[in-house]
């Protein structure tokens, strides 16, 4: 019995152990080592050094970081009343689904759209000059880019905080306001801080496939704003260099796994240890 | 007793979720330092009277009144009264400090002064020491008291306490049933005790109110309610009861199961038909000769102190007997019990109408002393 | 609820749906930008019906993506099985962690990382290179749907099962992956929202003769707006919206269901 369920097991972890070597660790070392890998030269750290020591590249790295911030914090921003807001609400299931449904229409077709809304005789030009404002460049600018992209990740925020919010004890604020704490004051220092799972969750989410945003910044940002993306996608696609954009994408997951670091919960790591 | 002032009162107050009525015209008044109990089932509309108290929740119709003042719409931040819940609703992102402090900071107190309160408090609920320790560190019980010591670090004037010793094994709820009225009488707040176990009510109140159906059933001290339940289901949540239909034939004779009985009851139409009471613990086995009732034992079960035995009579119904001697099972039995064991209810007298007419015949002379059956009940509590 | 929060609400659906709506309202416009309503025609529609290419991409895209959910829910939830049942703590932390990789990595560098993947074992870009990428990227998410599943069913059920007699094959078809089901199905369904919204990772594997919706959108974007593109967003919206209506009425159905049977339980 316990033999079989011993083999059981070993099936399991034989069929996923072999998808996560081939497709996970595989792709990832190939990515590694495209890096090192410098066209003439053999195994070097010759990308890394050309990459440190370049202006421009530097300055795409914090320009990356600085607009997947922006976009963060202003998709934060603008989810997390809307989150607090949808749970108060009756039909609150349908209200979420409704607030995912823009996420089945394919990212290109929502940016498509901005496309229309934000061009020379778009819509938003055109109220503009009805107010009797002269006509505005509004495709092709870094408010655009940061709209746009704040637009396509804003179901991914609000909804891991609507969870979060919905696990919260409902007699907890109750509890909260019995001991004298205002509306306000039981945000701040009940809901706020027991919702942080699914804030850093949102935040997760959002900050990563933003500092590698490549297809808005083309389309809406006018290559304007070129992130670690744009410049990873133009070596590998256009000037076929994949030893160096290998090395930007490896400096791109260090980035990740520091974003990863600093926004995991350090008090539930402490409990995980105990136990 | 001290003089006690009226701290809080409900006039006809009415609470309606769409076509459910939950309270209807309620009236109430508690005094200042007592011990109040709301008892009921659930869905009695007890922890919703707790609700309204507190703010949680807003009349549809009537008065709150505390203090002098209409409160109806007063939100619960700013009512001098704090709440006990069930679940401990303790901050899970705060340690048992920071919960208890929560009231406290919030009105700005000096930082070492809230230090005093809190371990003022923690000593209070016997966890002085615990200050930095994590709530899901504590046991059920502790959580409790932290969520005790946190409702009493506001100063509140009224403490709420929603069914807070449910979720604790029978011997904690014991010792902190104790706790929390040692702890009421000295600090002297009125309580407002939510609980659906009797049990737990009669040991710790100063004054019940019964609830069923969103009306108070009866009110009284715990004495009165065992003694004197108004109605078919007081006599049935409070104790344990066996309530059979009866004639009144006249003042003080009863008749039920095919005999006339000497009582002590009065007041009612000649030839009123009635419940009559017998706590099983006032009945008595003897002889079938000597019995006032004869009765076939069915069924008998050992509970540590005594055998609760179940019996019949001819006409099939059941008598619930506590005895500290066991019987025989299949042999007949004779009942007895006095006069003032007898307690006799009317259809549908309302607690009001109990009481007037209660008023109404003591001033007539009556057959035994009052006073002779009241002194008797407690005791029986006091072995259980 | 306050006029703040209904003003609040108000806002984020009109800045979710604006842009969608527009998209829809042009779709109707007999002239041909996304300016200037010329007047009504379902002219674009007609257009879209006679793009073979178009249509043809969609239908593309919809077989990849239900391909790719179904081959990533089956390894995902032998993945969480393995990942649930592993008791070496290291060996399931080392799993979780390798299964999480790609959940937090950005697109591009999925698309660059498989691009070389691909490329070293010798595949043609393609429907298949495609196809292994978006499985690829699906898996981790199923996974982290049926795990908590897994994780919160009662341990003596499956004791129990297999006290009564039940084989292992038999404990996992009838118990596990009954009580684990929703858990498979929320993984399906996030797998075919993460295929169908995918644009970098299949931008970087596909080769010539391959395309899907998002890549097609790209390069005619570029050249320029279509409003035969708006008409195919619209009834890709209508579709998801009658999707959202079912499920939701579905699901009040059950959950009515299931609360009546609670009821005349307690009674």
């Amino acid at each position: 019995m316990n033999s079989t369920k011993k083999r059981f097991t070993e099936a399991y972890l034989g069929v996923y152990g072999l998808w996560l070597l081939a497709f996970v660790v595989a792709p990832l070392l190939l990515l590694l080592i495209q890096s090192l890998n410098v066209p003439g030269q053999g195994l070097s750290l010759a990308n890394y050094r050309d990459f440190f020591t370049s202006g421009p590249y530097l300055a795409m790295t914090v320009n990356s970081i600085w607009y997947a911030f922006l976009i963060t914090v202003i998709t934060l921003g603008i989810s997390y009343p809307l989150a607090l807001c949808l749970t108060k609400l009756k039909h609150r299931q349908f209200w979420l689904l409704l607030v995912i449904l823009p996420t089945w229409i394919n990212l290109l077709l929502k940016t498509y759209a901005f496309i229309g809304l934000l061009g020379k005789d778009g819509l938003l030009n055109q109220s503009i000059e009805a107010m009797g404002f002269g006509s505005q460049q509004l495709l092709f600018t870094n408010g655009a880019f940061l709209l746009v992209a704040a637009y396509i990740e804003l179901p991914f925020m609000v909804l891991p905080i609507y969870n979060a919010l919905l696990d919260i004890d409902p007699l907890l604020p109750a509890a909260s306001r019995d001991l004298g704490a205002s509306s306000f004051q039981t945000l701040k220092k009940i809901i706020w801080p027991l919702s942080m799972p699914g804030v850093k969750t949102g935040v997760q989410t959002v900050f990563i496939p933003s500092l590698s945003l490549f297809m808005i910044t083309r389309l809406i940002g006018g290559n304007k704003v070129i992130t670690l993306g744009t410049a990873i996608e133009e070596h590998f696609l256009v000037t076929q260099n994949w030893s160096f954009g290998s090395t930007i994408g490896v400096v791109l997951i260090i980035a990740m796994a520091l974003t990863m670091a600093l926004t995991t919960d350090r008090k539930k790591k402490k409990r995980r240890q105990r136990k | 007793m001290q003089v006690n002032e009226n701290i809080l009162e409900f006039k006809q107050v009415a609470l309606s979720f769409g076509e459910t009525e939950v309270l209807k015209n309620i009236d109430l008044e508690l005094d200042s330092g007592q011990f109040y109990t709301l008892l009921g089932p659930s869905g009695s509309g007890k922890s919703t009277i707790l609700k309204l108290i507190s703010g949680q929740l807003q009349p549809s119709s009537g008065q709150v009144i505390f203090d002098g003042k209409v409160i109806n719409d007063l939100p619960a931040e700013k009512r001098r009264v704090n709440t006990v819940f069930q679940n401990y609703s303790l901050f899970p992102n705060m340690n048992v400090f920071d919960n208890v402090a929560f009231g406290p900071r919030l009105k700005k107190m000096p930082e070492e002064a809230i230090e005093e309160k809190v371990k003022e408090m923690l000593a209070l609920v016997k966890l002085a020491g615990y200050e930095n320790r994590e709530i899901n560190e504590l046991s059920g019980g502790q959580q409790q008291r932290v969520a005790i010591a946190r409702a009493l670090a506001n100063d509140p004037e009224l403490l709420l306490l929603d069914e807070p010793l449910s979720a604790l094994d029978y011997k904690l709820r014991k010792v902190l049933q104790t706790e929390l009225r040692t702890i009421q009488r000295r600090l002297g707040i009125t309580f407002v005790f939510v609980t659906h176990d009797q049990e737990e009510a009669l040991a710790m109140s100063d004054w019940i109110f019964v609830m069923n159906d969103g009306v108070i059933q009866q009110q009284g001290t715990p004495e009165d309610i065992y003694d004197e339940p108004v109605n078919h289901f007081v006599a049935n949540f409070i104790g344990e009861s066996n309530i059979v239909p009866g004639v009144m034939k006249s003042d003080y004779v009863v008749h039920f199961v095919g005999k006339d009985f000497e009582n002590v009851d009065a007041g009612m139409r000649p030839n009123e038909a009635v419940e009559v009471v017998l706590r099983p613990e006032d009945l008595d086995l003897t002889t079938p000769e000597k019995g006032k009732l004869v009765v076939t034992i069915k069924n008998q079960s050992f509970r540590g102190d005594y055998y609760e035995i179940m019996a019949q009579d001819d006409d099939l119904n059941l008598w619930q007997v506590q005895a500290t001697n066991p019987a025989v099972i299949g042999s007949r039995v004779g009942l007895t019990f006095d006069p003032e064991d007898i307690h006799i209810m009317r259809y549908n007298e309302s607690e009001a109408e109990f009481d007037a007419r209660l008023e109404a015949y003591e001033d007539d002379e009556t057959p035994t002393d009052p006073s002779d059956s009241a002194d008797k009940v407690p005791e029986v509590f006091d072995h259980e | 609820m306050k006029i703040i929060e209904r003003f609040w609400l108000a806002f984020c659906f009109f800045l979710l749906y604006a842009p969608i709506l527009f998209l829809a309202v042009y779709s109707f416009n007999s002239g041909d930008a996304m300016q200037g309503f010329a007047g009504f025609s379902w002219v674009h529609y007609q257009e879209l019906w006679q793009d073979t290419r178009l249509l043809q991409i969609v239908l593309n895209t919809l077989i990849l993506a239900l391909t790719s959910s179904l081959i990533a829910t089956a390894i995902g939830t032998i993945g969480a099985l393995a990942i649930y049942r592993t008791e070496r703590r290291l060996l399931k932390q080392t799993l979780l962690g390798l299964n999480n990789v790609l959940l937090v990595s950005p697109d591009v560098i999925i698309g660059a990382a498989f691009l070389i993947l691909m490329t070293a074992l010798g595949l043609k870009l393609g429907f298949l290179t495609v196809l292994l990428a978006h499985v690829a990227f699906s898996i981790p998410i199923v996974v982290l749907m049926v795990l908590p599943k897994l994780q919160e069913m009662n341990r003596d059920l499956v004791l129990a099962a297999s006290d009564l007699g039940a084989k292992p094959t038999e404990v996992l078809t009838k118990v596990t992956l009954p009580v684990i089901a929703p858990g498979i199905f929320a993984g399906f369904f996030m797998a075919l929202t993460y295929s169908l919204d995918d644009f970098a990772v299949t931008f970087f594997v596909t080769g010539n003769g391959f395309s899907t919706l998002a890549v097609e959108v790209y390069s005619r974007a570029r050249q320029g707006v279509s409003l035969e593109i708006n008409a195919l967003s619209t009834i890709m919206l209508g579709l998801a919206f009658v999707l959202v209506l079912g499920y939701y009425a579905y699901s009040q159905k059950t959950t009515s269901r299931k609360a009546t049977k609670l009821k005349e339980k307690v009674k």
